[in-house]
């Protein structure tokens, strides 16, 4: 007998929102209509303390940023209370000819990533912006608080941009201690706070910056992506500028694993709940930016055994494909599902753990973002 | 009374069709509009005041967005129009 229920795909793309529905078998997919239609869509995510709530991360070219809520499993949605940069503050006094850009009030531009609180905190998210601004809500979004700590950390004025501007774009929270939380910024690096947000350090031992005249500086590593082992939070990929990357003690030290790989630029990585130890990265071009193998390749990192696996064979999907920072997710089914969503509008889904692939029949917009709800 | 004309993809946040408003600037004329229809805060202008990059204003057919802007002086009879730029892809 079929267990019934359904899993929801969540797509943020150039063109808007998409919930793509699929059966437990993740066999069907029904393609629900765009929201947002005409934004660029970074990030939606459902909320899994309150079923049916999801958060996008809408930047709209015309009328600039929105954090919208849906409380249907995105079949309506609206705009919640967008944080905006704290201007009055910063204007005019410290202005350092030297750093202008530090102290210059400068508009809050894109919104990269929205991470719903620990479950404890039933109401709590945080949210991460250009240009490097972290912020926190204790009301599903109502009113929100800029994280001072961070956005006005002392080696601020050292910050750079990425290709993607001055972005906030990882957020992970320990979820066995209510005070301690991660941040990742581009080209910055990551940090960690032990004490709900008060402090930061920054957490690059051994990333390296092939970008820099230094290669091992304290920050300005371009830090794509970062993701969180589910059953050891204090384990971490990385997936860097200068390579892929794990830290087994709270990112105190980075260990680059990608080596083995060659080229192992990219932007994306996730690790999947009900199977710990392993995470899945695709490994792009660092100049083209897109599969340099010409096909789709997921690859496999099985901390356990140290070893790289190779998911897809050539002639799966031949392409040149890119795949955004926040392009690769996981579910939480057993097996689990692993997805990847490309810059040119494709959704690749393996129901089994990678073993064998298939791609939702629907020519999506480009997929900035990827994240999947837990089956209901 | 100024007549303010506004772009149809503003309905999503505002007013439809035509507003008449008293107003002696472009940025009093938004902070009316802004009073009476919130959901445009942020909307035409961002958090330091200024147009948003894609949003035009027109004086008596006259575009002022890139000179001065939501400083630009109005007698208070003017027909102005706004609308969001042909851009993207």
């Amino acid at each position: 007998m079929t267990k019934k229920g359904v899993v929801r795909v969540l797509l943020g793309t150039r063109k808007g929102t998409y919930v793509v529905t699929g059966d437990l078998a993740r066999r069907r997919w029904k393609v629900g209509p765009p929201a947002h239609v005409g934004s660029d869509v970074y990030h939606v995510v459902a909320d899994p303390r309150r079923p049916g709530d999801l958060y996008a991360a809408v930047n709209d070219n015309f009328w600039g940023p929105m954090v919208q809520r849906s409380d249907d499993w995105g079949r309506t949605w609206r705009e919640v209370a967008t944080p905006l940069t704290p201007l009055k503050k910063q204007r005019n006094p410290t202005f350092d000819a030297d750093h202008p850009t530090a102290s210059v009030p400068r508009p809050l531009n894109n919104l990269w990533h929205i991470e719903p609180g620990r479950a404890e905190e039933s109401e709590t998210l945080y949210l991460g912006a250009d240009p490097h601004y972290l912020f926190r809500t204790p009301d599903r979004g109502a009113t929100w608080e800029p994280v001072e700590a961070i956005n006005h950390h002392p080696d601020r004025k050292n910050w750079a941009p990425g290709a993607g501007g001055h972005c906030l774009h990882t957020i992970l929270l320990d979820p066995r201690d209510a005070n301690r939380l991660y941040v990742g910024l581009s080209a910055v690096g990551t940090f960690r706070s032990d004490d709900g947000g008060r402090s930061w350090t920054p957490k690059n031992r051994g990333v390296r910056t092939p970008f820099l005249p230094e290669k091992y500086p304290e920050t300005g590593q371009c830090v794509h992506h970062v993701a969180m082992d589910s059953a050891d939070p204090d384990t971490f990929y990385r997936q860097d500028h200068g390579g892929m990357y794990v830290s087994h003690d709270r990112m105190d030290h980075w260990t680059r694993i990608g080596r083995p790989l060659g080229d192992d630029f990219g932007f994306g990585v996730a690790s999947p709940t009900s199977a710990p130890g392993l995470a899945y990265f695709v490994r792009l071009d660092g100049r083209a930016r897109v599969t340099g193998e010409g096909y789709l390749q997921v690859w496999e990192w099985n901390g356990r055994r140290r070893r790289w696996r190779g998911l897809l064979r050539p002639n799966d999907f031949p392409g040149h494909f890119g795949v955004q920072r926040e392009g690769i997710a996981t579910d939480t089914l057993t097996p689990h599902g692993v997805y990847v969503g490309t810059t040119t509008g494709q959704l690749f889904v393996s129901a089994n753990g990678g073993t064998t692939w298939s791609q939702v029949p629907f020519q999506f917009p480009g997929i900035h973002s990827v994240s999947v709800a837990a089956p209901t | 009374m100024l007549k303010v004309r506004l772009d149809s993809w503003l309905s999503e946040f505002g007013p439809r069709g035509q507003e008449r408003v008293e107003a002696r600037s472009i940025e009093q004329l938004i902070e009316a509009l802004e009073r009476k229809y919130p959901r445009l805060r942020f909307k035409l202008r961002d958090e330091t005041g200024n147009l948003r990059r894609f949003v035009r204003v027109f004086v008596d057919g006259e575009d002022v967005s890139g000179r001065a802007g939501v400083a630009t002086p109005l007698t208070g009879s003017e027909t102005i129009d706004i609308l969001h730029s042909i851009a993207g892809g």
